[in-house]
């Protein structure tokens, strides 16, 4: 409660300053200028001004192309216009680690004693405070080095591909990542911003007053002591950065000057923060909210609570990535007995790598360790030794930036990556072309078309006597399955159900390596072309069989009618020339009449079957070509509607996986 | 002064509703489970740990935790309270992983047997050689609780140093939180570095709303700033309405320092003796017990409603994820009688089979198209209903969780279950024609094969297999066929009901194995008002 009546009579003091100064860069700029483009970085770096209008013009075509995606919905739409007019939006996100802070709730709701904490989180939110214009940086604004740029504008691009796809909240942290780069990118390079943080008691306070030589923040038993965060600069120029953070003019410092000091640590901002494990969750929010934009970290832990769950759990696991901008400071070893303050070291060592911290050592990069007393003084000149290689390295901003894509990539991997190889395969497409074509009955048609094609040749080739026979045998059965009226065109031809699942399958197929999100699309996909397939296929049935009628005949027919003709008029002479022998009409003489008989009546059924071996083969490709034809005419048909939307669907998840693989940096290094 | 009478029928009432806590289960993963699962889980430690021995027992000695943040100094302050170092201290945190429980020689009986925290594994250790490894091997250190018996206590109380309530080690936290459960007076310790941190705050809240005997203990405190520090401390709990605490300070010195000996015996007097006091008057003792019983009884009046609103909430999530199953496995099956109805099932093979028969296509060949077509029907509409269940329970959160997202069907399972019950269907309607065929009394009889194939078709095909049934009725005479058709129409609908229905209840059988019920609800309730009456 202290800290909000605390915070406002705060606001106001600061206020007028501010506003003033706003109000005189606000006169300078032309109405139609944005704010950050009125700054005059031109007279120092000329040079660079071009480019960076043209990626921020790009990037408010992002937005604006995002724009319409999401209109209804407040916040991004809000986050579009902080793009454009970087300097009068309102602070209204007040913690700066979102996602982490929930799931840590989470993760410590389970117990006795942890559970009440969540009914206190949250319910008060902290005061708006509204940022004054940015003020003019006599420093050149920060450049990033190429592939921390690339990666930015990947991820950029990352997150104009996606909009369609995923859903605000899955962003939200990428556009935080972006504008934050943005925001970082227009103030001062020369100056690092560091955060001390730390829990009540652990002397975050001493060991910024130890680091600025002079009593800037008040330290205290009274716990918890700082209520709002205190900043102190070392060099000119920061004034910008620091109305980043929020912090007000009258928390502004400057810290005691010696020469040796100001040199070692120039361009060092120094933010001492209030604690973040008290009850005042204020304070909570107001840490929450800085350390998102801070440069690097300087995490004070004292003997007595450096093994904390809350700071762990809470903020130094989820911060694990950040390792490279981070000191751990253990303060306060002369209350500590002899080598115990080593021991301490060690199980702080041991505790940071257990939550996943990279640790500084061997000249690798990672967070730096220290054993300190603030209150003697031991230790804090390798301190401020490491932090003046730290600042003067100038390389921390950038490489914050780099860990915030990296976290924010890690968290975005789950909709981007899921480790299996997706697309569709061959033998997919091949199915598909199979249940479709059963759909249709390619098969039975063909079949059908084979049997038609040998009945018409038996029938055309048979001997004059079976057909004679078959003509009886019909007059005689009732006709079933012969009725012409079933030959009419009727509207349901393709089986549904078969369409419908053969989209299913092929849908499943192609979304199976596929994160959630893209196998919903490519499956929306698969469906939306699957409407009117069946109709289509309806019509193609109609259009792409055999045409209708009898079967073409071919060449020889007429030649084996005629050989069945003559073996016919072989019977009928052989037998009437016996008959008139017989009846003593012709001159007795067995042997010719009886072997043309003969001759007739075994050649007839000997052509018939020669026939009906030589139809075979063309009756089964006449049958294959019916089958053919349906079969392409259908697999044809689902290409076009289903499968290539399939396909590019997929594409379109490549390609923002290859986008993806740019922001971790995997396709850039 | 609250006195603590105990009737057989209070204990059974009690038993009784620690059973039916002991029963409800949470298995959703709705917003509210993981908080009632450890609102169960705590409510049956402090029932079983505390509660049921306490009034069973009333003459057990008194249990007073020290529990507080890591590096408060509760192992100083208990071997402080006891004279010589019965739990180990140190830098290294968290300091105390195996909580230690000391008492007089007369009292270990108590606390030897299952009678409190029958889960945890006692380890007796002499007391010759405190701090070696005391574990045995393979034993979890956080389920292990050791036992020190000491003179210098007086008979009647023991001390109990729990591990850190925000320890790092998630274990030692829900380790912490039991042990606090098990107690007759909470003793928080604190330090003048954390006095004003969250996490002990909560605790102490815990402490008030179950209005448990609580001590504070403001440790460690550097003495110039003693009575500041002691002041502030005040002012934060008398504006928590705990003002009325017994609050006792102790100094920063340097023997407490960082696992040094023990304290003088003066700093943690006037502690000693208030806890001595406690075990040795016995209206104070009564006082101290009762209050932390009736407090635990009185809890229950709030939080038993919460776990009986918590498994109701179990329960409609279960209710509407079956809703969901139901209206999406209804609506396929209404699609699948009126597809049947239009004779989608005569189309694409068993079409153009239907149209060659009987010239280029036998009665077998038609029957075996007109079955799978059939067969792909019901399966297309089983997974299509799979789907829509997908679809709706991917916006429940109550569905996500493995034991329901783990797909209870698998196609191909499926494919093949209903390719059996149509292939079943098919040959009881084989069986029907040939029944038919028999009466019929012609000269020539007519096939069963392709009456039966007839009158699939007639029954599959709709409007357009008016042939079939004119061919049919041909073949067997108009009644037959009538018949025929009927029957086989009966036993169609029969197999498809059947068919959906197997495959919902497939769907279910997860849900089902869940065992989600409406009645733990009522009986929770029923459990609380009979204690009511009871008491």
């Amino acid at each position: 409660m202290s800290a909000v009546t605390d915070q406002d009579p705060t606001e106001h003091t600061g206020r007028p300053k501010g506003t003033a100064r706003g109000d005189d860069r606000r006169a300078d700029r032309s109405p139609g200028e944005h704010g950050h483009r009125g700054e005059p970085a031109a007279a120092t770096a000329p040079g660079r001004r071009d480019p960076r209008r043209e990626r921020e013009q790009e990037r408010e075509r992002v937005y604006a192309r995002g724009g319409d995606a999401r209109g209804t919905d407040g916040a991004p739409s809000r986050r579009g216009e902080r793009a454009g007019h970087g300097d009068r939006e309102e602070r209204d996100r007040p913690r700066g680690t979102p996602s982490e802070g929930a799931d840590c709730a989470d993760a410590w709701d389970d117990g006795l004693i942890a559970r009440r904490a969540s009914e206190t989180d949250g319910g008060q939110q902290l005061p708006g405070v509204s940022r004054p214009a940015p003020c003019a940086p006599d420093a050149p604004p920060l450049a990033y080095d190429g592939p921390l740029r690339a990666r930015l504008d990947a991820l950029r691009e990352l997150v104009g591909l996606s909009r369609t796809r995923l859903d605000n909240g899955t962003l939200a942290e990428a556009g935080r990542v972006l504008d934050e780069a943005g925001a970082r990118r227009r103030l001062s390079g020369r100056h690092t911003v560091v955060a001390l943080a730390g829990a009540t008691g652990s002397g975050k306070s001493q060991l910024f007053n130890a680091l600025a030589g002079v009593t800037i923040s008040e330290t205290g038993v009274r716990r918890p002591t700082t209520a709002a965060p205190i900043a102190c600069s070392w060099s000119d120029g920061a004034a910008g950065l620091l109305d980043r953070l929020g912090i007000p003019g009258r928390l502004r410092r400057r810290p005691l000057q010696y020469p040796d000091v100001e040199a070692q640590l120039r361009g060092l901002v120094l933010v001492d923060l209030p604690d973040h494990d008290s009850a005042a969750v204020q304070h909570r929010e107001q840490v929450d909210r800085i350390l998102a934009l801070v440069d690097a970290v300087i995490w004070v832990v004292d003997p007595e609570k450096y093994a904390d769950a809350l700071l762990h759990e809470r903020y130094l696991r989820p911060m694990a990535g950040h390792a490279e901008v981070m000191f751990v400071v253990l303060n306060q070893i002369d209350r500590l007995p002899g080598e115990a303050a080593d021991q301490v070291l060690d199980d702080l060592r041991r505790l940071l790598d257990e939550d996943g911290v990279a640790l500084g050592e061997y000249g690798e990069p990672g967070a730096n360790v220290l054993a300190l007393s603030a209150l003697t003084g031991d230790g804090v000149a390798e301190l401020r030794e490491a932090l003046g290689q730290f600042v003067a390295e100038r390389g921390a901003p950038a490489r914050r930036i780099a860990a915030d894509v990296d976290g924010a990539a890690g968290r975005l991997r789950p909709v981007y990556v899921t480790g299996r190889r997706a697309g569709l395969s061959e033998e997919a497409r091949e199915e598909f072309a199979d249940r479709l074509a059963d759909a249709v009955g390619a098969t039975a048609a063909g079949e059908a078309a084979e049997r038609a094609w040998l009945r018409n040749a038996g029938r055309a080739c048979g001997t004059p006597w079976l057909r004679l026979w078959r003509w009886y045998l019909d007059r005689r059965e009732p006709p079933t399955g012969r009725l012409p009226l079933r030959v009419q065109a009727d509207e349901e031809a393709t089986a549904r159900q078969r369409v419908e699942q053969a989209v299913r399958i092929v849908a499943d197929r192609a979304s199976a390596g596929l994160p959630v999100p893209w196998a919903q699309a490519v499956r929306e996909a698969a469906v939306r072309g699957a409407q009117g397939l069946p109709e289509a296929l309806d019509e193609l049935v109609a259009t792409a069989g055999l045409p209708p009628g009898r079967p073409p005949r071919p060449g020889w027919w007429p030649v084996a009618v005629f050989a069945q003709a003559c073996m016919t008029l072989v019977q009928v002479v052989g037998g009437l020339w016996l008959l008139g022998q017989i009846i003593g009409f012709m001159s007795p003489n067995l042997g010719v009449p009886v072997l043309l008989m003969l001759s007739g009546i075994i050649g007839g059924p000997v052509i018939e079957w020669s026939c009906r071996m030589a139809a075979r083969g063309p009756a089964r490709r006449y049958g294959q070509e019916a089958e053919r034809r349906l079969r392409e005419a259908a697999a044809g048909c689902g290409r076009a509607r289903v499968l290539d939307a399939v396909a590019a669907e997929l594409l379109r998840y490549r390609e923002v996986r290859e986008q993806y693989g740019r922001v971790t940096g995997a396709g850039a290094r | 002064m609250v006195t603590l009478d105990v009737r057989p029928q209070l204990l059974d009432a009690l038993s009784a509703l620690r059973d039916r806590v002991a029963a409800a289960r949470f298995p959703l993963p709705l917003a509210g489970a993981p908080r009632a699962r450890a609102n169960r889980d705590e409510l049956l430690a402090q029932l079983d740990d505390y509660l049921m021995p306490r009034l069973k027992e009333p003459e057990a000695p008194l249990l007073a935790v020290i529990g507080g943040s890591t590096g408060a100094g509760k192992s100083t302050l208990l071997n402080s309270l006891v004279g010589r170092r019965v739990s180990e201290a140190g830098v290294l945190r968290p300091t105390t992983r195996t909580p230690v429980l000391v008492c007089h020689p007369e009292d270990h009986h108590w606390f030897s047997g299952p009678r409190i925290l029958p889960e945890l594994t006692r380890v007796w250790v002499p007391h010759q050689d405190p701090g070696d490894d005391l574990l045995l091997p393979g034993e979890n250190p956080a389920r292990v609780l050791r036992i020190e018996t000491a003179d210098t206590l007086p008979p009647g109380l023991a001390l109990l140093d729990a591990p850190d309530i925000d320890s790092l080690v998630a274990g030692n936290r829900v380790l912490a939180a039991e042990l606090l459960c098990a107690a007759d007076i909470w003793v928080m310790v604190t330090t003048a570095a954390r006095y004003a941190d969250a996490v002990p705050w909560h605790l102490l809240r815990t402490a008030k709303e179950y209005d448990a005997t609580l001590v504070t203990v403001l440790d460690r405190v550097p003495h110039q700033v003693v009575s500041e520090v002691s002041r502030q401390y005040a002012a934060l709990l008398t504006k928590a309405g705990l003002g009325d605490v017994p609050r006792f300070t102790v100094p920063e010195l340097p023997e407490s320092a960082w696992g040094g000996g023990l304290l003088p015996a003066t700093a943690v007097a006037p502690l000693r003796s208030w806890l001595v006091q406690r075990a040795q008057d016995p209206a104070a003792r009564q006082d101290a017990m009762a209050r932390t019983a009736h407090g635990l009884l009185d809890s229950l009046k709030s939080r038993m409603p919460e776990l009986a609103s918590a498994a109701a909430a179990q329960y409609a999530a279960a209710l509407r994820l079956t809703a969901a199953v139901d209206g999406a496995y209804d609506s396929e099956h209404a699609r699948v009688r009126g597809r049947l109805q239009a004779g989608a099932v005569l189309a694409g093979d068993a079409l153009k089979r239907w149209r060659a028969f009987p010239l280029d296509c036998t009665a077998r060949e038609l029957l075996d198209a007109l079955t799978e077509s059939l067969a792909a029907l019901l399966l297309c509409a089983v997974t299509a209903a799979d789907e829509r269940v997908d679809e709706a329970w991917r916006h429940e959160p109550a569905a996500h969780t493995p034991e329901l997202t783990g797909r209870g069907i698998s196609p191909a399972r499926a494919e093949h279950r209903i390719g059996m019950a149509v292939r079943r269907w098919r040959r009881e309607l084989e069986e029907y024609a040939e029944e038919e065929v028999r009466e019929v009394d012609r000269s020539v009889a007519p096939d069963p094969e392709v009456v039966a194939a007839l009158v699939a078709t007639a029954l599959l095909g709709g409007r357009r297999a008016r042939p079939a049934g004119e061919g049919l009725a041909e073949r067997i005479g108009a009644h037959g066929a009538l018949r025929l058709r009927d029957r086989g129409g009966r036993l169609l609908s029969e197999y498809v009901d059947g068919v959906v229905h197997r495959e919902r209840e497939r769907r279910l059988a997860s849900l089902d194995a869940l065992d989600i019920h409406p009645e733990p609800q009522a009986e929770l309730i029923a459990a609380l008002s009979v204690l009511q009456k009871e008491r």
